[in-house]
């Protein structure tokens, strides 16, 4: 009944582990175990995603994901075991829609792929839905006219001083905000020692958007200097 | 008293070479007999020292000035050392005293005046020559002695007798069998031929050519082997072989006899003053006078020496008086010292000792004969000698001045000029420092175009200076002297012409000297590109090679550190990789293992299982950031924050588990921005690990203290807390995998300090541990980013 993904990693057990993680939450997995295999496999039009190591045999990851972007529209889950930003930042640039450095946390890949999903096959109707004051960043929407945050379009359930953070950030996506300034702007009010009541309420947020709280993608400290919204492609 | 007999006492009587004022005083101080006995010790001190100064002074005077005269005498009387058997007709000034009257008389007795006589020699060049002998006699003969020339000799005429007056000696002149001169009464040669006047003991015989000498009744041996020999042949008499009379001389006889003890004989001058006149009176009593000329000399010799002894025996002691005295003439200025130097010299240059000297220059000049190297080395030697005394002053003042400089240290010496000697050699080394600025070849060229002129002129002077003493030397006869002065005419000239090449070749030096400055100057600014290329006949061309090797030896040895750094990271990230693929299968089963229906224990066993992989898996990734920050690879991006806020930041951040930990957080940090350039979130993971440590391992209910205080362009952080247990010394925190425990039983991946320290020094930052007992304190420091204000 439901999706199909691709799995790709040279170790027979690490493939054998991710897919029963998936299967068991009732994914379909199709196996392989090189870069040459995961291109063959990959234009079986059934597979809707694809996680993909990096360092293989025969084919490596990044070369593999090229190729298979030339052939289809497929959202590609880097998983890998190098773990630097510059790793990232390449893998990312080279068209993977995430990343996840092993060893990886079997929920949080869940919930990624679970993510991935939902916006691939959202996508279409954001754009077709687009409106006047609805925000887009990465897994995020924000509306602006009815203050509603939406990861892979569910709602999320913000109070009212966490609905002014977002909205805040929401505006000015990679703008870093001081965290007197973020006080000041949110509660009203001059913000002296407020490190901790900002910190303990972008806690929250991340708790609530990001999928690995402890690494956000979303929301982000800058130390020594704020907090600001990372700005995410479409 | 009894108590300052203690061990240690009796070391100070050692012995031991005292140098210095400062140490001899020592030697006055009481020794340990006590207070009673010093002011006698002291005296018996001062006193040896007053001796053994005035034993210094007067024997090293004696010595010298007694061995001085004797010099002088020696040189200034050419060498005559008095016949010590006391005989003064034994001696060579009598012998030619007895010649020149020889000749005198002969001269009489040829022509009937003293002047210009001769002998025929055969000297050097075997053909006969006459040999002229000036015979000055000075007044007239009448002025001598006129009375007794009258009325003793009938066929004499009266006013050739000639030394008459003087009975010393006794002579009686014939030619032809007649008499001409004579100043006895007898008109008969008959005591002569007897030998038989009262109190003359040396007679001599001149006839037909020869000389016969007698002495004490015996005769002498006048010609030895025949052949006379300038300088060595004692009597300078006709009959050698190769000295024979002239025809002039033919039928001329002279009979002279000597007195034994000469006496003194007085004369009426022509203004009526007395005098005394007599060579042979005079001979024989300057034999007897330097005979005890130089007995006395001895003896003052001898009083020197024992003087000396003296001097020996209480020489440490003189040391005070020599102190004492450097005391006195510290005062004096080194001004004064010169001039005092000055009076014996200018004493020394204004004595008569330049006379031989100036003889000998003359001679040389004008002189057609060889070089007077003899004369000229004697003229110096007089010179020297004649002004001894003089030379004696100058020692002494000498001794005093050093002396003077040997206990005064040169601060406390005193000079009026001084300060301005001080002033100019500041400027000189000014104008030399300010000379080195300039590039080290044109300084070079320079020196060296300045010393090919100077040698260029010297030459060209040099030539004419040869040419001129050439043409001069040309009119001489040339013997060792000419030679020499030749040979170091050639020598000088040679070492004139070889410096000159020498120069003008070398004048490529600079430049290369300047190319290999600039080279070494290049190669330490890090460029290892481009060796230096010298000409292959440069002087320097092997110190270019070398220089060469070293900087591709540095260049390979630079590739080679980079190759293995590079190697070393790539090393890291595979095992990194090698060790995280393992991982990740343990971390995945053991999950889908906790997600299986088990028994209670297996399960806890896979939670087990869970946990120490994940902390395997930080600890994996720990390692790895250490090893890249260790390699200089960890990629940072530096950005100006906020330190204060950083840490504000930091603390909220781990604010849960600061609650949960129930230590007390005591936090001062400025309200003020504290700018710094750093990484933020390398500097997060530093101030979170120091936070972690401080949790966990600080006294439970404790107290933990992070300050951050900015100044002097420092902004310093350090965290400080209670240990919990016992720091062990002497151990570096910083190091990888090292606690405080050593046990290696906490949580702790023992790489927390290790982490802070090098991503610290990665972000421009210094990290220092200090521990006073269980007090552990982590100090961080960042210089203050400059203000907009400030770069402005």
């Amino acid at each position: 009944m439901k999706e199909c993904i691709l799995v790709v990693d040279d170790d027979p057990e690490i493939v054998n582990a991710i897919a029963i993680t998936l299967e068991r939450e009732g994914y379909r997995v199709l196996r392989a175990y090189n870069g040459m295999e995961a291109l063959d496999l990959c234009l079986n039009p059934e597979v809707r995603l694809m996680i993909i190591d990096v360092m293989m045999p025969r084919l490596d990851g990044l070369s593999a994901l090229i190729r298979v972007r030339e052939r289809r529209n497929l959202p590609v889950i880097v998983l890998s075991a190098k773990s630097e930003d510059t790793d990232k930042i390449l893998g990312l640039s080279m068209g993977a829609d995430d990343y996840v450095t092993k060893p990886y946390n079997p929920q949080e890949l869940v919930a990624r792929v679970r993510s991935q999903l939902r916006r691939y096959t959202m996508l279409g109707d954001i754009h077709t839905a687009r409106r006047e004051g609805l925000l887009v960043n990465g897994r995020l929407t924000y509306d602006t006219s009815e203050r509603v945050l939406r990861a892979d379009g569910d709602v999320v359930k913000l109070t009212a001083t966490e609905t002014k953070i977002v909205d805040l950030l929401f505006r000015n996506l990679g703008r870093v905000f001081p965290a007197e300034e973020l006080y000041r702007r949110v509660w009203n009010e001059e913000g002296y020692a407020c490190e901790n009541t900002v910190m303990v309420h972008i806690r929250r947020i991340r708790e609530k958007v990001e999928l690995n709280p402890k690494e956000p993608d979303y929301i982000k400290v800058v130390w020594g200097i704020g907090y600001k919204m990372e700005r995410h492609g479409a | 008293m009894d108590t300052k007999w203690n061990g240690t006492e009796p070391e100070n009587g050692g012995e031991t070479e005292y140098f210095v004022a400062a140490q001899v005083r020592e030697t006055m101080e009481p020794e340990a007999e006590g207070e009673a006995e010093a002011a006698p010790n002291r005296r018996a001190q001062a006193a040896k020292a007053a001796i053994g100064f005035l034993a210094f002074v007067i024997g090293v005077s004696l010595t010298l000035g007694s061995l001085g005269a004797m010099a002088e005498r020696l040189v200034m009387q050419r060498g005559a050392l008095p016949d010590w058997s006391g005989d003064w007709q034994d001696t060579q000034e009598f012998r030619d005293e007895v010649s020149t009257y020889l000749l005198e008389f002969l001269s009489l007795g040829a022509s009937g005046t003293t002047g210009n006589a001769w002998y025929n020699t055969a000297a050097d060049t075997g053909g006969w020559r006459q040999q002229y002998t000036e015979v000055v006699v000075s007044g007239t003969l009448e002025e001598i002695h006129p009375a007794e020339a009258a009325t003793d000799a009938e066929d004499a005429e009266p006013a050739d007798a000639y030394r008459a007056g003087d009975k010393n000696v006794l002579y009686l002149i014939m030619k032809d069998g007649r008499i001409r001169y004579k100043n006895i009464t007898e008109n008969s040669p008959r005591q002569f031929q007897n030998r038989s006047f009262e109190g003359y003991n040396f007679y001599l015989i001149y006839e037909d050519g020869k000389a016969s000498i007698f002495k004490d009744g015996a005769e002498l041996n006048v010609y030895g082997d025949g052949v006379y020999v300038s300088g060595q042949s004692p009597w300078f008499v006709p009959g050698y072989e190769n000295l024979q009379a002239g025809d002039w001389l033919d039928g001329v006889t002279v009979y002279m006899a000597v007195r034994e003890e000469p006496v003194r004989y007085w004369f009426q001058g022509s203004g009526g003053e007395q005098y005394s006149y007599g060579r042979m009176y005079n001979l024989a009593q300057w034999a007897r006078e330097a005979r005890t000329f130089y007995l006395r000399q001895f003896v003052l010799l001898g009083l020197g020496a024992l003087w000396l002894c003296v001097w020996l025996a209480f020489r440490r002691e003189k040391k005070l008086a020599d102190a004492k005295i450097a005391a006195w003439t510290g005062h004096i200025w080194t001004e004064v010292w010169v001039l005092l130097a000055l009076i014996p010299l200018g004493w020394l240059f204004v004595t008569r000792g330049w006379g031989e000297l100036y003889w000998a220059c003359r001679e040389m000049w004008w002189s057609y004969e060889s070089l007077p190297l003899r004369q000229l080395a004697y003229g110096l030697l007089s010179f020297v000698l004649s002004g001894f005394p003089a030379l004696l002053a100058l020692g002494w003042v000498l001794w005093l001045a050093w002396n003077n400089r040997r206990y005064n240290p040169r601060e406390r010496r005193r000079s009026l000029l001084g300060p301005l000697f001080r002033r100019l050699k500041k400027l000189l080394r000014e104008l030399r420092m300010k000379d080195l600025e300039r590039p080290v070849e044109k300084r070079l060229n320079r020196d060296n175009g300045l010393v090919l002129a100077l040698l260029l002129l010297g030459f060209t002077c040099s030539l004419f200076a040869a040419a001129v003493a050439l043409e001069l030397m040309m009119r001489r006869y040339w013997s060792v002297g000419e030679w020499l002065l030749l040979l170091a005419g050639c020598v000088v000239e040679g070492a004139l012409i070889l410096s000159i090449v020498r120069t003008f070749r070398h004048r490529r030096l600079p430049q290369d000297l300047g190319r290999l400055h600039r080279q070494i100057e290049s190669i330490r600014a890090g460029d290892l590109s481009k060796p230096l290329d010298l000409p292959e006949d440069a002087d320097l061309r092997k110190t270019a090679e070398a220089l060469n090797d070293i900087q591709s030896g540095m260049k390979s040895a630079l590739e080679e550190q980079t190759r293995s750094e590079r190697m070393k990271v790539e090393l890291i990230s595979n095992v990194s990789h090698d060790l995280k693929t393992p991982l990740t299968s343990i971390l995945s089963y053991a999950e889908l293992l906790r997600q299986e229906e088990l028994p209670p224990a297996a399960a806890d066993y896979a939670r087990i299982i869970g946990e120490k992989a994940r902390r395997l898996g930080t600890m994996v990734q720990d390692v790895f950031e250490v090893s890249k920050a260790a390699a200089d690879q960890l990629p940072v991006t530096i950005e100006r924050l906020d330190l204060a806020k950083l840490l504000r930041q930091t603390l909220a951040d781990q604010d849960d588990s600061i609650q949960k930990s129930g230590l007390t957080f005591k936090v001062d940090l400025p309200p003020e921005p504290v700018m710094i350039d750093a990484d933020g979130r390398r500097l997060y993971r530093v101030f979170q690990n120091l936070l972690d440590n401080a949790l966990r391992y600080a006294l439970p209910g404790s107290r933990v203290y992070l300050t951050l205080k900015a100044a002097e362009g420092q902004a310093e952080t350090s965290v400080r807390n209670t240990s919990r247990d016992e720091l062990p010394e002497g151990v570096d925190f910083t190091a990888r995998f090292v606690r405080g425990d050593g046990s290696r039983t906490d949580g702790g991946s023992g790489l927390g300090l290790s982490i802070v320290s090098s991503f610290t020094e990665a972000c421009g930052g210094a990290f220092r541990v200090e521990t006073v007992a269980d007090l552990f304190t982590a100090v961080v420091t960042f210089p203050l980013a400059e203000t907009e204000q400030e770069a402005e």
